[in-house]
């Protein structure tokens, strides 16, 4: 349904502009520096070239297309929209200056929505920083290149009702590698709304997870109905902001009172088998652990370190309700313990956390994670690759990587550091193994895959 | 709707109440055929805290008490006086419906009293809701505990799940219902009894 706005073979930019500053000249700089192989056409009554591209005077002249990007102030978008709407499948709007201004603007709304429903094309938007597909270099979104990063492709989907979190939050994980598959913002969504995208990627075999960010929803019936069938295949994440008010005559009663939009919100969700996030950094955090962990059925984790105190606290974190996940620290069998203590590490504490202490070594912790691996007591493992030490060596990203892909456990990973373990986290992440810059975040991955386990017994059938 | 309307119509869905009678004036207390004590309480859509306004009179445990009670009360407020037997139970907890602007009616569960007032520990369900969302929403309480026997008190976790689905139920059936607030409900280690009720219709 959305292939040809995801994947588009040709695309017009009307407005497009010689002008650097301009979204017009954006787009198309865009469309050069991430690859995109489609058609081009750059619709400017001044005509002449950019960027090696033929502009065309009108929007007659050009052949019919599957996405036309308009980015011509509000008044000007209207104008031109009928001719547009003739010849595209989807069209952004990327101008503010509709609905979220009042009167005048949700006129304006009114108007281009009459006229795509007429030529049966899609709108995105308006007033959206509009799409960005790593994989079929689609871009169009205005930021300065100098000062941000787009990242690049991966498994996970992210739709968003903010463009500028969304872009933000993007751009915060570039740098550690974290891939997207689609990112897809819906501004004033007065056509295109999260329920049809969520069904799309809820079927796209590129997209490993769906992400998004909602401050209110279309229709929430739909969304939950939607969401409990595609939740059987992978998993949501829904970082829900805002709180609606509440008013009439049922706010006089207890129910009404305490059941802000929030609440209900929070029910639907658990009913529907969507995880929550609180924040653009769990929204990421939650969506890489779930696209490349395997979920957690139980609640017991072995915990392994090299640092003493990263496995008090992590023993904290994870045991306790109040400031915790409330699951378990496993209590490993004889057997693990016997081949910890006589195979790999007589230094080591064999209890749970494994401490194999700063002596460790890339083969210590390929034993430990090989015994812990057999071991009928554990359900998680959450292993730290600490590279401060001596003995430890970038080899360590591959022996977990490959216990990671090989073994029948879920594995979360702890990296904490500066440039080097930044460095290394980017290799984890480009392995596809979930792995986090801290003690906290490692241990919320691990509810994450628990919770993702329960919802698939709940709900999968 | 009255609240004795309400368990009236809570009561065809076969929700538990308990028994009642409305006495409008003295003369009608002879008819009533109740197990003492009582409890009276004024019968009023308008009010809607009726014990901060003096409305509820507790052990009620004659005839003779049953007339005071009555004149104290429609002294007041001039209103007819709804008469029930008092029951013994070990929880209260709070069940109520809301409709929701994005996502149509929801049933909430929270545990009675300051828990839902002050800490606020409820949680929402959308209806209709499945068993397994009932059980999810007695797990789902910080509180949780208190429903599981804790220092000897029992309870009938199977009528408190079973009320929940009749209350979803009532909702669909019903669909023109804005709000329901069943406050409290007393637990006891037979059954789960509204002991007081308001519905809002649209």
């Amino acid at each position: 349904m959305f292939d040809r706005l995801i994947n588009p073979g040709s695309i017009a930019v009307i407005g497009a502009s010689h002008n650097p500053q301009k979204i017009g000249y954006v787009v198309l700089k865009n469309l050069v520096s991430h690859g995109y192989r489609g058609e081009v056409y750059p619709v400017n009554p001044k005509g002449g070239e950019i960027l090696g591209y033929k502009v065309y005077a009108n929007v007659e002249d050009i052949p019919p297309v599957d996405l036309s990007v308009i980015t011509l102030p509000a008044e000007l978008t209207v104008k031109v929209f009928e001719d547009v709407a003739k010849k595209s499948k989807f069209i952004i709007p990327i101008a503010g200056g509709f609905g979220e201004t009042g009167k005048e603007g949700k006129e304006r709304e009114k108007k281009i929505l009459e006229i795509a429903k007429k030529y049966n094309a899609r709108i995105i938007g308006p007033n959206t920083v509009g799409i960005y597909i790593p994989s079929t270099g689609v871009n169009t979104a205005l930021v300065v290149p100098e000062r941000s990063r787009f990242p690049g492709d991966g498994d996970i989907a992210f739709i968003t009702q903010s463009g500028a979190l969304g872009l933000l939050t993007m751009d915060s994980v570039a740098m550690y590698n974290v891939g997207f598959s689609a990112f897809i913002n819906l501004g004033n969504r007065i056509d295109v709304n999260e329920n049809e995208l969520l069904e799309f990627f809820g079927s796209d075999e590129r997209s490993k997870v769906v992400i998004m960010y909602i401050e209110s929803f279309r229709d929430g019936r739909e969304f939950m109905r939607i969401a409990r069938e595609v939740t059987r295949k992978k998993p949501i994440v829904v970082l829900k902001a805002g709180r609606t008010k509440r008013g009439g005559r049922a706010a006089s009663l207890h129910t009404g009172a305490l059941g802000g939009s929030d609440a209900v919100a929070d029910g639907a969700f658990k009913q529907c088998g969507v995880i929550r996030a609180y924040d653009e950094v769990e929204l990421v955090d939650y969506a890489r652990a779930l696209a490349y962990g395997k979920p957690i059925h139980g609640d017991r984790v072995a915990v392994v370190t090299s640092a003493g105190g990263v496995g008090v606290v992590t023993t904290d974190y994870i045991e306790s309700q109040e400031r915790g996940i409330g699951m378990k620290m496993a209590e490993l069998s004889e057997e693990t313990k016997r081949r910890i203590k006589e195979e790999v590490v007589p230094f080591a504490s064999v209890e749970n956390p494994v401490d194999m202490t700063a002596q460790a070594s890339d083969e210590d912790y390929d034993g430990v994670l090989e015994a812990l691996n057999s071991d009928p007591n554990v359900d998680a493992i959450l292993v730290y690759a600490l590279f401060q030490t001596p003995l430890i060596s970038e080899r360590l990203v591959d022996i977990i990587t490959r216990w990671h892909r090989e073994g029948d456990k879920p594995i979360v990973v702890g990296t904490i550091g500066s440039e080097f373990a930044m460095r290394m986290l980017a290799r984890f992440e480009e392995n596809k193994v979930p792995a986090y810059p801290s003690i906290e975040r490692a241990v919320k991955a691990l509810r994450v895959l628990r919770d993702r386990g329960e919802i698939l017994r709940r709900l999968g059938e | 709707m009255n609240e004795y309307e309400a368990k009236k119509f809570l009561a065809r869905y076969g929700i538990s109440v308990p028994r009642g009678f409305v006495a409008r004036e003295e003369a009608d207390i002879e008819r009533m055929d109740l197990r003492y004590p009582l409890v009276a309480k004024v019968l009023s859509e308008e009010i809607l805290h009726k014990s901060d306004v003096g409305g509820v009179i507790l052990n009620v445990g004659s005839p003779e008490e049953a007339r005071d009670a009555f004149n104290r009360i429609n002294g007041i407020f001039g209103t007819p006086v709804l008469f029930e037997e008092m029951l013994r139970g070990n929880v209260e907890v709070i069940v109520g419906v809301t409709k929701d602007p994005s996502f149509g009616h929801a049933i909430m569960f929270g545990l009675g009293g300051i828990y839902t007032e002050i800490y606020r520990d409820v949680t929402f369900r959308v209806i209709p809701i499945t068993r397994g969302d009932a059980e999810h929403m007695l797990q789902d309480i910080k509180g949780r505990k208190i429903l599981e026997g804790y220092r000897g008190k029992k309870v009938n976790r199977e009528a408190l799940i079973d009320l929940l689905l009749k209350v979803s139920a009532i909702v669909e059936e019903n669909p023109e219902i804005e709000g329901m607030d069943l406050n409290p409900v007393l637990l006891s280690e037979e059954d789960a009894v509204v002991l007081d009720a308001k519905i809002v219709f649209s």
